[in-house]
């Protein structure tokens, strides 16, 4: 089959001018990113040190050390936490921007593989999440919209239940179900992909819901375009129809919206990897936050924003791929 | 009346029936102890960053070193002192020199030979300021001086008497490590300690597991151990899992075979689960309490501080929230610690008389609200709250608490908080009530939570008196007990001490710091190490 015609316009993709503003464009994400960047640094830097707690104990072993004054002192100096606040944003800066993360206070190792080791783990949880949500909801959609009365509203309702359900509780569920009742998956992340499938499921539930309920919407809108009639006219089956023309379009929103999506998995880790005994970004972040580990708070925020920027700018080439319209749109 | 009677009488005899059976099962003879295998423990203790417990030094480095640190001496079940590293000791008339005489047969698991010079540089590293240690170099504050003697006696020199030196010695905090591991830097010993213990940390994946093998070579038993040589199990895979309720799942589940930290709830519901067995070790040192700031108003008032107690009952709440698994404590220190005297009359609750003497201390209105005002400032008082220290259990007893002061006239005000805030608030003196637990061998736990020194910040801004209770005639007896080694002597002095933290309304007791381990029924001769209560494995095998 060739380019149907609720493709339009595809052809003027690769002039030469074309090609500049789309370079363009990414140039100027790019740079966008790395303000972003610049601004999560800061914002943490700051925010860690006007909330109570001294970064010293977290050097110290945590938080009510009775160290001795030459061992607290000694600390101050080797860490740089002697100087005046803006001296260390600076200095801090300065090492983030040759990507020199330090060494954890509470660790004493090199922040940088010590993160990337987490930041893998995180990366499998969340990415097996938002493609298991988007079979998830795709599967959901083209099966019931359209469709009898029945049909519609189980869909929907289903999406309207995942979509509100919180992480926590839908962990305790499955662990309950699952885990307790059936005695079918360990209720604790085991190595290998058995134990994969409870942290998975509890993220990508609830953002299949939410991902159908946005597919839903533009599956039903392109039910209603002259296309589909066209393609009926032809003879098309009804699923030839919904796999050709309109899946195309139920899609689109679906795209837009995973990097968005992929950053409410983030969040959702530290709930995940907390109660699946999960290594990861998550976890590392939390305990990190509770003692005050700056190092590794600083590294896992650059880095989280990092994968979502490339993830934001990933979704949006792919959208510019899928439809043609979007680089029309915006380089009008 | 009698209908209700006779319907009980045969859900009695079936719970006899039951006691009865489980009699005979516990009266079996104990099947033969296998060798081999790797127990899966799981703990609720948040990850050590450094898995030497003389860095910093805390209770979760304390429990997982126990696997592979030893310590000099040790207490059995009766709260004597007994041997392990040192099998003997003596302490010179003025109480300023002890003689340690070493064991002389054994060698840490890299191979160098257990002596006097290793003791000495134990203690060295920890009184380094590099090292950074806080619980460990507090133990050995009063050490002025080590000499190795012979390779097999080492002889400390004190800056003041130290009749607690013994219970400092039997702490994880003070085990001794290979003196040529902690040559190496901070952050190698970090990942990998060596000591003389029944296994050794071969692996540690960050937010996982740490992996520990069977030292097969051990030989150092303390006295109390059940066997000799080697450890049943091959290995233990030491898991952290932070959330309760996926500890309890995974024991049920057989994912793992041991869990700590359990919660009342999971305690309860597993008493009815046949493959499941509790062991409640309550944690040495100070009972859990509430501490009554007396630094600073309106607690600094006697009438105020026993008002407040007189106000709040927490036994219903202690009773209902913890499912029966907490029994109330009366005393300032923990049950375990024979010198805690219990003083339930001290604590009996009177709103009445709670109301009257609010009354004579002068906060006599009360405002539309329904808190008592006293030249126009409310009886109001700031308790924030450690969520990383208090369960969820105990934030709701805080809660009842809140309420049944409110119907005296305190507005008490609950702050949780994380572990780094709550600290702030304590060190910049924005509390009035606190709960802070705090884990220590020997009732000279009572001199650091109670003597006038301890308000006076460490160079961190931590400081342990939170009552703030400031007596000299109390500095006197503590100081006077932690330099008397006549254990009747001591005894008195403690129980004068606390007779005078009771009297004075800076505490409410509440219960001990609750130590309950949940494990599989395949697990036998596991146990709580006594001085910290601690798990040790090294007599546990596991039965299929």
């Amino acid at each position: 089959m060739t380019v149907s015609t609720d493709a339009p316009t595809a052809a003027s993709v690769s002039t030469p001018a074309t090609r500049l503003r789309s370079l363009g464009w990414i140039a100027r994400r790019v740079g966008g990113g790395v303000f972003v960047l610049w601004a999560v640094a800061t914002v943490i830097f700051f925010a860690l040190r006007l909330i109570p707690g001294d970064p010293v104990d977290a050097i110290l072993g945590g938080p009510g050390s009775q160290a001795s004054a030459e061992a607290v002192a000694q600390i101050r100096t080797d860490y740089g936490l002697d100087q005046p606040l803006i001296v260390q944003y600076f200095l801090a800066m300065g090492k983030l921007a040759v990507a020199d993360f330090g060494t954890s206070y509470a660790l004493k190792v090199a922040v940088a593989p010590y993160v990337l080791t987490q930041l893998w783990s995180t990366l499998v949880l969340t990415l097996a999440s938002l493609v298991v949500a988007w079979f998830g909801a795709l599967a959901l959609t083209l099966a019931t919209s359209g469709r009898g009365r029945v049909a519609r509203a189980l869909g929907s309702g289903f999406e309207l239940l995942a979509a509100a359900v919180p992480h926590f509780w839908l962990a305790s569920l499955l662990i309950i179900l699952l885990s307790n009742t059936l005695h079918w998956l360990p209720p604790i992340s085991v190595p290998g992909p058995l134990g994969l499938v409870l942290p998975v499921l509890t993220l990508a539930l609830p953002l299949t819901g939410f991902l159908g309920q946005v597919m839903r919407e533009s599956l039903t809108n392109a039910y209603e375009q002259p296309f589909v009639l066209s393609a009926r006219a032809r003879g098309e089956s009804e699923w030839g129809v919904r796999l050709r023309h309109v899946l195309r379009h139920a899609a689109l929103p679906g795209i837009s919206l995973s990097g968005w999506a992929f950053g409410s998995l983030l969040s959702g880790a530290v709930v995940v990897e907390t109660i699946f005994a999960r290594p990861g970004l998550g976890r590392t972040l939390l305990s990190a936050v509770t003692i005050r580990d700056i190092p590794v708070v600083t590294a896992v925020a650059l880095l989280s924003a990092l994968t979502f920027i490339i993830v934001t700018i990933a979704t949006d080439v792919v959208d510019r791929i899928v439809d043609p319209r979007v680089t029309e749109v915006a380089a009008r | 009346m009698n209908a209700p009677r006779i319907l009980l009488l045969p859900l009695s005899i079936a719970a006899s029936a039951a006691l009865l059976a489980g009699c005979t099962a516990a009266s079996e003879p104990a099947a033969e102890p296998v060798d081999g295998g790797t127990l899966v423990y799981a703990t609720g203790d948040a990850e050590p960053g450094c898995l030497d417990p003389h860095v910093g030094g805390n209770y979760p480095q304390g429990l997982i070193s126990t696997q592979y640190l030893e310590s000099l001496v040790s207490k059995d079940n009766d709260g004597e002192i007994i041997p392990w590293l040192a099998t003997d000791w003596t302490e010179s008339e003025d109480g300023l020199t002890w003689d340690f005489t070493l064991r002389d047969d054994v060698n840490f698991t890299d191979g160098t030979p257990f002596d006097a010079e290793a003791v000495k540089a134990n203690i060295e590293h920890l009184k380094d300021p590099d090292t950074a240690s806080s619980t460990g170099y507090l133990a050995v504050g009063k050490i002025d001086g080590i000499e190795a003697v012979a390779a097999d006696q080492v002889r400390f020199t004190l800056s003041a008497p130290d009749s607690a030196l013994l219970e400092s010695f039997s702490q994880p905090w003070v085990s001794i490590q290979s003196p040529t591991a902690l040559e190496r830097d901070q952050a190698t010993n970090c990942e990998s300690p060596v000591g003389t213990g029944p296994f050794i940390v071969t692996d540690w994946v960050k937010q996982q597991s740490v992996t520990l093998e069977r030292n097969e070579d051990y030989n150092s038993a303390p006295a109390d151990a059940e066997h000799t040589g080697a450890a049943r199990l091959d290995a233990i895979e030491w898991r952290f899992i932070p959330d309760a309720a996926t500890r309890y799942a995974a024991l049920q589940s057989g994912d793992v075979d041991v869990i700590d930290n359990a919660q009342p709830n999971n305690i309860s519901s597993a008493a009815d689960v046949a493959t499941i067995e509790e062991l409640d070790a309550p944690r040495p040192g100070a009972a859990n309490r509430i501490e009554l700031n007396s630094g600073k108003a309106p607690f600094d008032d006697i009438r105020v501080r026993e008002a407040f107690i007189r106000s709040v009952d927490v036994n219903p709440g202690i009773e209902s929230l913890f499912f029966g698994t907490a029994e109330r404590s009366y005393s300032v220190l923990s049950s375990v610690e024979a010198a805690g005297t219990s003083t339930p009359d001290v604590f009996t609750t009177d709103p009445e008389a709670a109301k009257t003497l609010l009354d004579e201390a002068g906060w006599d209105t009360i405002d539309s609200d329904g808190y008592r005002t006293k030249d126009g400032e409310r009886l109001s008082l700031t308790f924030p709250i450690s969520t990383n220290q208090s369960i969820p259990a105990e934030q709701s007893l805080f809660e009842q608490i809140q309420a049944s002061a409110k119907d005296v006239g305190f507005e008490v005000i609950l702050q949780p908080t994380d572990l780094s805030s709550w600290y702030g608030a304590l060190f910049t003196n924005e509390y009035n009530l606190v709960s802070a637990p705090y884990t220590k061998v020997g009732a000279d736990v009572l001199r650091i939570l109670y003597h006038s020194d301890s308000i006076i910040p460490a160079p961190s801004g931590y400081y342990a008196n939170l009552a703030q209770l400031s007596d000299p005639a109390l500095d006197a007896i503590l100081t006077t007990a932690s330099e008397t080694s006549d254990a009747s002597e001591r005894q008195d002095l403690y129980a004068e001490a606390q007779s005078i933290i009771v009297d004075g309304f800076y505490v409410l007791p509440l219960y001990d710091q609750q130590n309950h381990y949940l494990y599989s029924t395949s697990v036998e001769g596991f146990r709580a190490l006594p001085p910290v209560a601690a798990p040790t494995f090294y007599d546990a095998w596991l039965s299929n």
